[in-house]
């Protein structure tokens, strides 16, 4: 196949990933107005879920727990229930916050997350990562096909979660979680309770965050602590806030836009040299992108409309 | 005691770090997320500046006034226009913001780990107790001058008195016959300026390079939710406590830990008591 | 089928309501009056579950709801207004009166499994209000986009929407022009004659008295008198603290 083409269509593969992270940060900052920093906590605890459990055992250098070599079905689905589970948790404390408050707890949470997964050599092989973490399904197709096949399951994954939160949104569920986010006070006289709904669509977002990771992982074949720095929860905020927050087809879209941006001049062959300069050039523009699209569009591509019932 | 002394350190240089970051909170009402890339871009001025041939202090000392300059610029073109678009935008405008000065920076000084070319100094002995480098000792004096200098500053004089006016009710103060914009570029100025110092130091102490920013911000958002949101005695609280609590840390657990330790505290606390420390002193008023 | 039995509320050192009682029967309008500070939205949110209180008790229909969360005293049929009628800005006027709709399930999970499609009779009945109300033709408009006058209507729109037994209302009168002034007491006098009970909190004097059946009056967070309208316009203590001057 033309390398442009299998270049596109990898990015875009890699863009479905942050798709379903944007859409998870979309339901609970967008919709139900939550001020998170922590999206990545969950992002990570699904990648690593996924990465010990699909992994092989461990080598002689190395250190993992597990390293079972089971069937990936099981790491997503751990992916999922830790990333669940881990929000859950952190929700107890966490979630009595508001605001700025919560957004720094969320962000403190997530980097003691980062430095003990750095750390903690037993569990995840620390800040040397675990390598050659097998594709499923790989042997059975070409490389090229491979390609097309992962970006074909990654485009499914990425619309039956957009269904999901879409869904959702525009459900009663979402009516109250709008509620919330527009006017707590007067939300608790409609009858809803405030810690039920934050603390369900935190797990929820989790769960999806997880699954994220998941595929991450799955995609990279590798796994470091340095990939999940709070720079990950800032990167799916620009995203977000790029596609129009509140908006779900805003959250697909701007995902996609933003994983572009940033990745487009990475095709350029470049001299090693100048291939770093240009890496610090696209983070320069993506800054660029967001400040022009807040200047001229403070909604996003595409914003929040009324919902005609 | 060398603990306390360290603590001291970490402490004082989080509190200007983070001192700037908290009065731009308090005025203009939004965190500040390129806060931290000022910080960097004050230590690579100064690297710059020395390349190309200035002596180390004189080098230091234009890269805090170049960055309350370029502070100054970003607030006349990027925040004044935005003003009144709600505090998400402002905010993630300072987040493009943050990338682009990353980006740029990196870009022209590389991804290299760099430190300042200044000599290696031996820790000064007193009797039978290590005490700081005369850098640190330094640090700690340039740090007391300008938080004595701030409070007086905000205190007594009538720009400062202005700025405090503004951060409490804009629109009050409007009808006071102050102007919120010369307040404003103000307020970036000696933001900007402290960023930049904090920056410097922080080169100083340890190495100049493209991820300091970033690391420092965490910190930074921590320090200031921890005294308070934009109570800037809280934050000099917050800064030392946790400077503090960094070191004593230290003694239990590994320093790979270090700054969890931190984060650990600050959620502690949060938890514990949800406005932070600034509710020690401040009884909560309501409106009945 | 509401009592407050000597209820107080500290903040900090300060005595915000000091032992106040008071009573409203079914099917009546009652009003609560003081200036400023006189601890009166603080003996609201005492009520509605927004604040707790640090000594006394608060029974509604012979259940002491005192401490219970706000959202399940709303269940019981308690509905409250706030000072400030925002509504929520970002939904649509048909969605904010659809928030309060009896039947909802804000459950997750149900939500997440079944086909949740807003329900028809509720829809209808949203709609109904609205064209009573005259905000029709705005229903799909955001919250946001109407006057005051309108967000003050649809406040009621949104409270009848919940079904509710009794309604308190905080300042409905606060910066009122006349005319909507008129048409709010004509709304309140037509959901109390459908059997909707009243607590009205206001400082407009003449407003209380003329809608309300028995009127408290408070000043520095104590109970200062008490009894019909034609009592309290004649009484000298609320003269003297009230009118005064």
């Amino acid at each position: 196949m033309e390398g442009f083409l299998i270049f596109a269509i990898s990015i875009l593969t890699l863009a479905f990933v942050y798709v379903i992270l944007c859409l998870a940060l979309n339901i609970e900052c967008g919709v139900a107005g939550m001020w998170d920093l922590g999206i990545v906590s969950y992002f990570g605890v699904g990648a690593y879920s996924y990465a010990i459990i699909v992994a092989p055992e461990a080598a002689s250098y190395q250190h993992y727990l597990f390293g079972l070599e089971s069937n990936p079905i099981y790491g997503i689905v751990l992916a999922i229930i830790l990333g669940g589970v881990s929000a859950y948790l952190i929700g107890l404390p966490s979630l009595r916050l508001r605001r700025e408050y919560f957004l720094i707890t969320t962000i403190a949470f997530s980097e003691v997350l980062r430095i003990t997964f750095s750390n903690e050599n037993w569990l995840t092989n620390g800040v040397a990562g675990i390598y050659n973490i097998e594709q499923p399904l790989k042997s059975y197709f070409s490389p090229d096909n491979y390609i097309v096949l992962l970006f074909v399951i990654f485009l499914c994954f990425s619309v039956i979660v957009y269904k999901m939160v879409n869904k959702l949104s525009f459900s009663t569920y979402g009516l109250s979680l709008k509620a919330l986010r527009e006017n707590e006070a007067l939300a608790k006289t409609a009858r809803i309770e405030p810690s039920k709904q934050y603390h369900s669509v935190y797990v929820f977002t989790g769960c999806l965050a997880g699954f994220s990771g998941a595929l991450y992982v799955w995609l990279n074949t590798l796994i470091v602590p340095t990939q999940f720095t709070p720079n990950v929860t800032f990167f799916v905020w620009t995203a977000l806030i790029i596609g129009g927050i509140g908006n779900n087809r805003g959250a697909f879209l701007g995902a996609i836009f933003f994983v572009i941006l940033l990745e487009t001049l990475s095709f350029l062959n470049l001299s090693a040299e100048l291939a770093l300069v240009v890496s610090s050039l696209r983070i320069a523009l993506v800054g660029l992108a967001l400040i022009l699209i807040l200047r001229y569009l403070p909604n996003g591509l595409l914003r929040e409309k009324p919902t005609v019932l | 005691m060398d603990i306390f002394i360290y603590g001291l350190v970490t402490g004082s240089i989080l509190l200007i770090c983070a001192l700037g970051f908290s009065m731009t909170l308090k005025t203009e009402g939004f965190i500040n997320v390129a806060h931290g890339q000022m910080l960097m871009l004050g230590a690579y001025f100064t690297l710059g500046l020395t390349y190309i041939g200035l002596p180390f202090l004189i080098a230091a000392f234009l890269s805090v006034l170049l960055c309350g300059v370029t502070g100054l610029a970003f607030q006349r073109i990027l925040f004044k226009p935005i003003k009144s678009n709600g505090i998400l935008v402002q905010l993630f405008t300072s987040v493009g913001l943050a990338y682009l000065i990353n980006g740029l920076v990196g870009a022209i000084a590389g991804k290299r780990m760099l430190s300042f070319d200044i000599p290696i100094s031996r820790v000064v002995k007193v009797g039978d107790v290590y005490l700081v480098t005369p850098y640190e000792f330094m640090i700690l004096g340039i740090v007391l001058a300008t938080v004595i200098f701030l409070h007086i500053f905000l205190q007594y004089t009538i720009m400062g008195k202005h700025i405090r006016a503004v951060a409490d009710n804009q629109d009050l103060a409007k009808i006071r016959g102050i102007n919120p914009d010369r307040c404003s570029d103000l307020v970036w100025f000696i933001a900007s300026s402290l960023a930049g110092l904090g920056g410097i130091f922080l080169g100083i102490l340890g190495a100049v390079h493209l991820n300091m920013g970033w690391q420092q911000i965490v910190m930074i958002l921590s320090v200031t939710v921890l005294g308070g949101l934009g109570s800037i005695y809280g934050v000099m609280l917050a800064g030392l406590l946790l400077g503090f609590a960094m070191e004593f840390g230290l003694l239990f657990v590994s320093s790979n830990y270090r700054t969890a330790i931190a984060f650990g505290v600050i959620i502690l606390v949060l938890v514990i008591r949800p406005e932070g420390l600034q509710s020690l002193w401040q009884s909560k008023g309501r409106e009945t | 089928m509401l009592t407050v039995t000597n209820v107080d509320k500290f903040y900090g050192g300060v005595k915000a309501v000091e032992n106040v009682s008071l009573e409203v029967n079914k099917g009546k309008i009652i009003g609560l009056i003081g200036t400023n500070g006189a601890g009166k939205t603080t003996l609201f949110n005492v009520i509605s579950g927004f604040d707790k209180l640090d000594r006394g008790s608060v029974n509604f229909d012979g259940q002491e709801i005192s401490n219970l969360l706000p959202s399940k005293i709303a269940n019981l049929g308690m509905i409250r207004t706030f000072q400030t009628a925002t509504g929520f800005p970002r939904l649509t006027v048909l969605e904010n009166l659809l928030v309060f709709s009896e039947n909802n399930n804000f459950e997750f999970y149900k939500n997440f499994l079944n086909k949740n499609e807003q329900n028809k009779e509720q829809i209808e009945k949203a709609e109904n209000l609205l064209k009573k109300f005259g905000l029709f033709e705005k229903k799909n408009q955001w919250v946001v986009d109407l006057s005051a006058p309108e967000l003050k209507i649809l406040e009621f729109a949104r409270a009848i929407m919940g079904n509710p037994q009794i309604m308190l209302l905080d300042e409905p009168a606060a910066g009122v022009n006349p005319a909507l002034l008129e048409q709010l007491m004509e709304i309140i006098q037509e959901l109390n004659g459908e059997g909707i009970t009243f607590l009205i909190v206001d400082h407009n004097l003449r407003f209380i008295c003329d809608i309300s059946d028995f009127i408290y009056v408070m000043n520095d967070g104590k109970l200062i008198a008490q009894g019909k309208p034609d009592e309290i316009v004649n009484n000298e203590l609320v003269i003297e603290t009230y009118i005064g001057k």
